[in-house]
């Protein structure tokens, strides 16, 4: 049943913001495609409108239907990630991608984020202990987050992987964790990375985190994506170099320009002030979606809108941080500013879905009211 | 939820720290080190290519080219831009013929030293190659095609003894030449070493914009960061050398070993430098191969030697006119004294042959010439003792180099000091009995030769040889021009060379003259025959190398010294019978070459 206070209450600012912020994204990969026919841009402005739709769409939807079908939508993603170990077209050494008709590809592993967000916030909603939890409290949401996770580090896709974990750990710690636990989990975690990195790591990733730590070690490989990078940013100084200015960007040094070196383009061309503009965006979302979740009515809405917030905050955070040199370089996109439909729609559909517990953060008609 | 919203306050601080590391570190790339940065930008997309210039061309005294150039296209892969290397390996060696193997393994290797330098595949591939490669460059990023220029020699082997070669320059050589750049092919002898800094052009460079796979950009975006420099020609060496007397030089010595040299008498400009055995000069355009070098380096018979003006000889007899001008010129000696030569000469225990067993009979300075007896200079030269001959034979030029600007050898022009010095031992009467006929210590090159008998013609002025009459530069601006230098007078009266001059000519014309082999219809040859000992009469056999050096020098015409020509063929026997005809050969080319010219001009 429509109810007019939902217009009423419609998350203007964060549409618009999306709007605007989709706009800037377009603008640069313009620029940065430009050279190579517009293709990608073309394709990006597609998805954007695709993912406004989306965005709509999932606002209008009660968030109670998310809670009440959590374990399907987890599911679902479950067996799109092990149909895309089967089926999966490789990529770069990734099989991450599935082929729909030819027309378009996606990659499950950027909407899985979406899933386990869901499906923890359904697990910490329906559990009503009391906080913080103990070890022994946190083996069903380990295991909830274990699977997707594994089933990404199959792929390979590191990068994705790592940032399921940051998502759900976030909220995980956000819930509480009690202070033995969390050392348990440092231990457990520094175990699996020591065996990762002697039994499991290939040796591309190895080699990315190597030169992390050296970048000029072996500047013409993995050290050279981010030196070329750095190179951009720093070039674009304070006001940048302008629209298709940036030679760094024109004659292809920055690599990935398109997709997870989106950033060092936007910061080249458009200097410090334009680069500090769109971080200054993100936060400003983020700080959004953050007070969406302290006024969310239920513990769920606030749940899914703090892990939508920390899935933006961890993909602004991991990316500019690679771009900029301050962490390994890992495939991990910024969120709408990167080439590609399915961390664009996962985007889309986590600001719709924050909108959507917005406008809904009063108590709509034959509804009862539940503070937890 | 009042718990939670607590939280969300911690969040939200965390969140803010997180955006400021982040601002901050965006602050210390773009405003604190941002110009650093846009210099390395530009670096990173502007490649320099350096335009090779051309080196000049070498010419013979009319204008004939001797030494030209022609364009090359070499192919050089950067191996950091080859991105499949067994394919791009198949593909250049299909193209250009070459072991797919050798590539791939070079292009491996450069690889793991990382190396940021062109990488040379191969150099002056033919058209079709090139073609090829054009149509296919596209799929094969990281090739480079470099334009160079080549050597060429339109007259093939003809002067390379003193046209020299060509080879990749040398540590010593880039340290001494900032126009060098390694890899470079420069000068290793002759002219070409010698002149090298005026054949030597000024490279220019080309800055391109490149992509980063390192392939030209067309791109308008920043043409105004490009410099450009014009690359410039070397300067043209016109040389003294008449190319077509140097062919009738070249083509009489046949197969012997030996050396031709023609002076104009009356400049010093050395009009043929020939020397046999030779090399090649087209061996060395692209930079020598090792076994062909090994080949020319230990080759028994010396090739790259010149003998012209590296050969050291006993000049034998052609060294008499030093001990009769001494003689005549201190007054040991006059016209008309005569000696009595019974076949040998004896000063104290030593008894000294002469080369006619029988002896000459009774001689004076003039017959003594005429018909080379030894006698009679074994005698003066015991007069005169060894400090009188040594100075003449200095004022001769012997013992030092003539300073011709190739690669020379000074000889020896022995003296007490000199054998003191070397040996630390005194020096006896009959060494300088024996260097007055040119044997003994005294050693001297074809060239000194030459330059004696020029002198002789031309009264006494002993010229500095030279080897290049005009530089011009490649706009036609002149940058030298050869005058005559006296590099010494001999001190010596006229009158007292008339005498030897006369004997001269007395040696190719008079019935008995040793030199009667050189005697022309039309032109007056004057000259002096030699044959040098190589090893004691008492150890000789009939080997090829224990043979006597031929020699001849002369200058004609008698009357009015236009060319003086000297011929040594080593191990050749008689200087009359083997060299005075090839002498006089090279003065019939020499009077054809002239008339004709001389007919040409009047049409």
């Amino acid at each position: 049943m429509f109810d007019r206070r939902l217009i009423k209450n419609f998350g203007w600012f964060l549409f618009l913001m999306t709007l605007a912020f989709s706009a800037i994204s377009l603008l640069n990969l313009y620029s940065a495609s430009y050279e190579t026919g517009l293709v990608s841009f073309k394709k990006q402005f597609v998805w954007v409108g695709i993912g406004i739709v989306t965005l709509a769409f999932v606002s209008f939807l009660n968030c109670k239907l998310l809670n009440r079908y959590a374990i399907y939508i987890y599911g679902f993603s479950l067996l799109l990630l092990l149909f895309v170990l089967v089926f999966g077209k490789e990529v770069a050494g990734s099989k991450s991608w599935i082929d729909i008709a030819s027309i378009a590809t996606i990659q499950p592993s950027e909407l899985v984020k979406i899933a386990v967000i869901i499906i923890l916030a359904k697990f910490y909603d329906d559990d009503y202990q009391a906080t913080p939890y103990g070890f022994l409290d946190l083996i069903k949401p380990v295991i909830l987050i274990a699977i997707p996770f594994i089933l990404v580090m199959l792929q390979p896709d590191l990068g994705t992987a790592v940032t399921i974990l940051l998502i759900a750990g976030s909220m995980v710690l956000f819930m509480g964790v009690k202070k033995w636990s969390v050392a348990f989990i440092l231990i457990v975690v520094l175990g699996v990375s020591f065996y990762s990195w002697h039994y499991s790591l290939k040796p591309y990733q190895k080699d990315r985190i190597r030169t992390f730590i050296n970048p000029s070690s072996d500047p013409l490989n993995a050290g050279y994506n981010s030196i070329q990078s750095q190179i951009a940013i720093g070039s674009g100084g304070v006001t940048g170099k302008g629209l298709r200015s940036g030679s760094q960007t024109q004659l292809r040094f920055i690599p990935a320009q398109q997709t997870d070196f989106a950033f060092s383009v936007l910061a080249e061309e458009w200097g410090f002030l334009g680069s500090i503009f769109v971080l200054l965006l993100y936060f400003t979302i983020i700080l959004w979606m953050l007070d969406a979740s302290s006024r969310a009515k239920d513990k769920f809405s606030m749940l899914v809108c703090f892990g939508v917030a920390a899935m933006f905050f961890w993909h602004v955070v991991v990316n500019v941080g690679m771009v900029i040199g301050l962490l390994p370089v890992a495939g991990v996109p910024l969120l709408i500013f990167s080439y590609g439909g399915s961390s664009t729609l996962t985007a889309m559909i986590g600001i719709g879905i924050v909108l959507g517990i917005r406008m809904r953060k009063f108590p709509m008609q034959g509804e009862a009211i539940d503070l937890g | 939820m009042q718990d939670f919203r607590n939280r969300l306050f911690i969040v939200t601080v965390i969140l803010g720290l997180a955006f400021l590391v982040l601002g901050s570190r965006l602050w210390y790339l773009q405003v604190l080190k941002g110009e650093e940065f846009a210099k390395f930008s530009l670096e990173n997309h502007i490649r320099v290519e350096r335009i090779p210039a051309p080196r000049g061309r070498i010419l013979d005294r009319y204008g004939k080219e001797l030494v030209i150039n022609r364009t090359s296209f070499d192919i050089y892969v950067i191996p950091k831009d080859v991105k499949d290397v067994p394919y791009l390996s198949v593909s250049l060696s299909q193209i250009l013929n070459l072991d797919t193997g050798q590539i791939e393994k070079d292009i491996n290797s450069a690889l793991k030293k990382k190396s940021f330098k062109p990488l040379l595949i191969t150099k002056d591939i033919n058209r079709d190659q090139l073609a090829y490669l054009e149509a296919r460059r596209s799929s094969l990023p990281g090739v480079i095609i470099e334009i160079n220029n080549l050597r060429q020699y339109p007259h093939g082997v003809l002067g390379a003894s003193f046209l020299g070669y060509i080879g990749k320059v040398s540590v010593a050589e880039l340290e001494n030449n900032s126009k060098v750049n390694s890899n470079d092919l420069v000068g290793k002898t002759g002219v070409e070493k010698g002149w090298e800094s005026s054949l030597r052009g000024d490279d220019g460079y080309k800055q391109k914009v490149t992509d980063a796979l390192g392939r030209e950009v067309e791109s308008n975006l920043f043409q105004e960061d490009l410099q450009n420099k014009k690359s410039l020609p070397g300067n043209d060496v016109l040389l003294t050398i008449d190319i077509e007397l140097q062919r009738a030089a070249e083509e009489v010595l046949g197969n012997e070993a030996g050396a031709i040299v023609a002076v104009d008498v009356n400049t010093g400009e050395v009009l043929a430098l020939a020397s046999n055995p030779s090399f090649d000069p087209a061996d060395f355009i692209k930079g020598i191969d090792s076994k062909t070098w090994s080949n020319l380096v230990n080759d028994q018979s010396s090739p790259l030697l010149n003998r012209a003006t590296q050969g050291l000889y006993a000049p034998g007899s052609v060294f008499k006119m030093v001990p009769s001008v001494a003689a005549l010129n201190e007054g040991f000696i006059n016209e008309e004294e005569s000696v009595y030569c019974p076949g040998y000469y004896k000063s104290g225990n030593s008894t000294f042959r002469c080369w006619k067993r029988g002896g000459h009979g009774w001689v004076n300075l003039r017959s003594a010439i005429v018909k080379s007896c030894d006698v009679y200079f074994y005698k003066i030269a015991e007069k005169m003792g060894i400090n009188n001959l040594s100075k003449y034979m200095t004022a001769f030029g012997y013992g030092s180099i003539t300073d011709l600007g190739i690669e020379e050898r000074a000889g020896i022009s022995p003296s007490r000091e000199w054998k003191q010095k070397r040996f630390n031992k005194p020096w006896y009467k009959g060494e300088t009995i024996v260097s007055a006929i040119g044997q003994g210590y005294v050693s001297v090159t074809p060239l000194q030769v030459t330059m004696m008998t020029a002198a002789v013609a031309n009264n006494g002025k002993l010229l500095k040889p030279a080897l290049v009459k005009e530089i011009v530069s490649y706009d036609r601006e002149e940058k030298f021009k050869h005058a005559p230098i006296v590099s010494g007078n001999i001190p010596v009266q006229k009158r007292m060379l008339d005498l030897v001059k006369d004997a001269m000519v007395g040696v190719v014309n008079d019935p008995g003259g040793t030199g009667s082999g050189a005697r022309l219809k039309d032109m007056t040859v004057a000259g002096k025959t030699g044959t040098a000992q190589v090893v004691s009469l008492d150890n000789r056999s009939d080997k090829k190398k224990h043979m006597d050096h031929a020699w001849f020098t002369s200058y004609a015409p008698a009357e009015a010294p236009e060319i003086a020509v000297t011929v040594l063929i080593e191990h050749g026997g008689s200087g009359g019978a083997v060299a005075a005809p090839i002498a006089k050969k090279i003065l019939e080319v020499y009077k054809k070459l002239k008339e004709q010219r001389e007919a040409d001009d009047n049409v």
